[in-house]
């Protein structure tokens, strides 16, 4: 009886194996070389890279000893953990090397050859990433709190349209005022929505942070096939998301994994969904104060909604239009200097890199946000997170208020009702 | 095979011993618990101390990662409010693990984890708490992460 028990066993983790290694092909190509051999040393991905701005890193040679076979040698040296991964260099090479891409593969090479545990040197003593892991363990059963949702807002458990709020309540431990995020957004999808929008009590992390930062890839994939069943469970067509990091990981990453993953569900960020509900005349700006001050603002593009992005995405120039529009009820939107795909990284991805020479990046970011307004627009909850932080460090950046982009709009949004446009025509 | 069913009896007949971890401050913890050894109080075999300097020397992280690696629950011991060698440490692992309780509910894990204040000359309190935590983790039965 134990015999064939054991054998049983055997024969499903075999299974296991062979399954997750399907899944591992997909995201992980060991081959480097043939990823690069295209690069033909123009040197431009180290011109433009942000982390070499403030430290020595040269991407053009590091590609270059890769392709002289010291493969070996630039793995064992863990330099690869120093990148940023902000794809400035993919924007500007002519021959579309990914080259963050390349140094998330090498991270799973250097996890997989265990030279030094990590763990211990991420932002938070690794905290957020732990805390991923965990999440796809059988027996944590995850209970999110719902005293954040606004009293006049429906939500469901079942339904089409889901607000997929991200890890903020876990940030919350130490970032009080993550919820603020999650609020505003809600209210915002509420008061569009006619149906209850779905909040799920058990949702779990989207996976980006251990996809790109740490290169676990078995926990990745494991949440990503966990959080599809979660969602075809509560029979979720369209996802909304507030978070720049979910939005390239629902969009692009699960899309690698589940060819199916688009047809089956329609995801959007919160400023597409606006902009849409805008073109289609639902909603209006208003501004609630009535004084005739023009307040200066500007927008911080996050990497993973500027850079991280097919081509034919418009998110970028969608909330310019908005912000552009925002003139006429008091809001002037100014460009900083680097803006767009040159924008400049917030320093710190995925809990990663977060030190003194990444601190001289966040600190530049906000001499340029000084220098044109008082108001600092981002769409990704971290950028906020890791600009306020270093905000907090010196007291000139105190004029400056640094709101997600839900944040900012809850207030000026004007919903019309439905058969008011109706009237109206 | 009867051997083999006799021994499948003593599985499932085998009482469930929580591995428990205890992080206990250099100065204050670590010295009770030296003491409840000297003296001889009886206390559950099932915790493994691991000294730190102080309490506040202990991150959440540590927490988070004893579970994932199959600890069924942790107990974090310091001097009492005010008698921390270094002053404040153990004022600030108060605030930080009050914080964190939050997050761990989040997890239903919030009825594993403790934090407690333990002087040097209370050994028989040190042991009091374990045999109470190592009960309480009993009931809850074991989480099994590993
Ligand atoms: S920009 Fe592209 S082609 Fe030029 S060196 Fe860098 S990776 Fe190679
Ligand atoms: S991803 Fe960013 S930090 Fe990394 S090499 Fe490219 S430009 Fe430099
Ligand atoms: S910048 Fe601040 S918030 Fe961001 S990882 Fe570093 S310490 Fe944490
Ligand atoms: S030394 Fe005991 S708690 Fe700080």
């Amino acid at each position: 009886m134990n015999f064939i028990v054991e054998i049983e066993r055997s024969k499903k983790a075999k299974l296991e194996a062979d399954e997750f290694n399907s899944y591992l092909r997909k995201i992980y190509e060991p081959d480097l070389t043939s990823l690069l051999k295209k690069c033909y040393q123009c040197a431009r991905c180290s011109g433009v890279c942000q982390i070499s701005k403030v430290q020595k890193f040269t991407p053009s040679r590091i590609i270059q000893m890769i392709l002289e076979g010291f493969e070996d040698e630039i793995i064992d040296s863990q330099v690869l953990w120093d990148c940023l991964m902000c794809n400035s260099c993919l924007q500007h090479c002519p021959k579309d090397i990914n080259f963050a891409d390349i140094v998330r593969i090498a991270r799973y090479k250097m996890r997989l050859k265990d030279i030094q545990n990590l763990d211990r040197s991420i932002a938070h003593k690794g905290i957020y990433p732990l805390m991923s892991e965990l999440m796809i363990q059988k027996n944590i059963k995850i209970e999110r709190p719902l005293d954040w949702i606004p009293k006049d807002c429906k939500i469901s458990e079942q339904g089409n349209i889901l607000y997929y709020v991200g890890c903020l309540p876990f940030f919350n431990y130490e970032f009080q005022d993550s919820n603020s995020i999650a609020e505003s957004t809600l209210k915002i999808i509420c008061q569009l929505e006619k149906d209850p929008v779905v909040i799920l009590k058990d949702e779990i992390c989207c996976g980006h942070d251990l996809y790109w930062g740490q290169a676990k890839f078995e926990v990745f994939i494991e949440l990503a096939k966990k959080n599809i069943s979660i969602f075809e469970k509560a029979g979720i067509t369209s996802i909304i998301t507030a978070c720049a990091e979910c939005y390239r990981t629902f969009k692009i990453d699960y899309l690698n994994l589940f060819e199916d993953f688009n047809k089956k569900f329609e995801v959007k960020h919160i400023i597409e969904y606006i902009f849409d509900k805008w073109k289609q005349g639902k909603v209006q700006f208003k501004n609630p104060n009535e004084s005739n001050d023009v307040i200066p603002f500007t927008y911080h593009d996050p990497c993973r909604l500027s850079r991280f992005l097919p081509k034919d995405n418009k998110i970028i120039e969608e909330v310019r239009e908005i912000f552009k529009h925002l003139k006429t009820i008091g809001y002037d939107f100014k460009e900083m200097e680097h803006n767009k795909e040159n924008s400049y990284c917030c320093g710190v991805n995925s809990w990663m890199n977060c030190n003194e020479k990444s601190k001289a990046l966040r600190y530049k970011r906000l001499l340029e946000a000084k220098a044109v307004g008082t108001k600092m627009i981002t769409s990704c909850p971290k950028c906020r997170m890791h600009l306020k932080c270093l905000k907090k460090d010196y007291e000139d950046f105190s004029s400056i208020e640094i709101l997600d982009f839900s944040e900012f709009l809850v207030d000026l949004i004007k919903i019309i009702e439905p058969n008011q446009t109706v009237e109206e025509k | 095979m009867s051997v083999l069913i006799s021994k499948e009896k003593k599985v499932k007949n085998k009482e469930f011993h929580p591995n428990i971890l205890c992080f206990c401050c250099n100065w204050c913890s670590y010295a009770g618990a030296d003491l409840a050894g000297v003296s001889r109080f009886q206390y559950p075999s099932t915790i493994r101390i691991v000294r730190v300097m102080c309490s506040g020397r202990v991150d959440p992280s540590f927490i988070l990662e004893a579970f994932k690696d199959g600890i069924d629950g942790v107990i974090v011991t310091g001097c009492h409010i005010g008698d921390c060698h270094y002053l404040k440490g153990n004022e600030f692992a108060r605030d930080r693990f009050e914080r964190f309780q939050k997050t761990l509910k989040l997890f239903n894990l919030d009825k594993r984890f403790r934090l407690e204040w333990v002087s040097a000359s209370e050994g028989k309190r040190f042991a009091e708490i374990i045999t109470e935590f190592t009960n309480q983790i009993k009931e809850l039965g074991p989480l099994r992460l590993i």
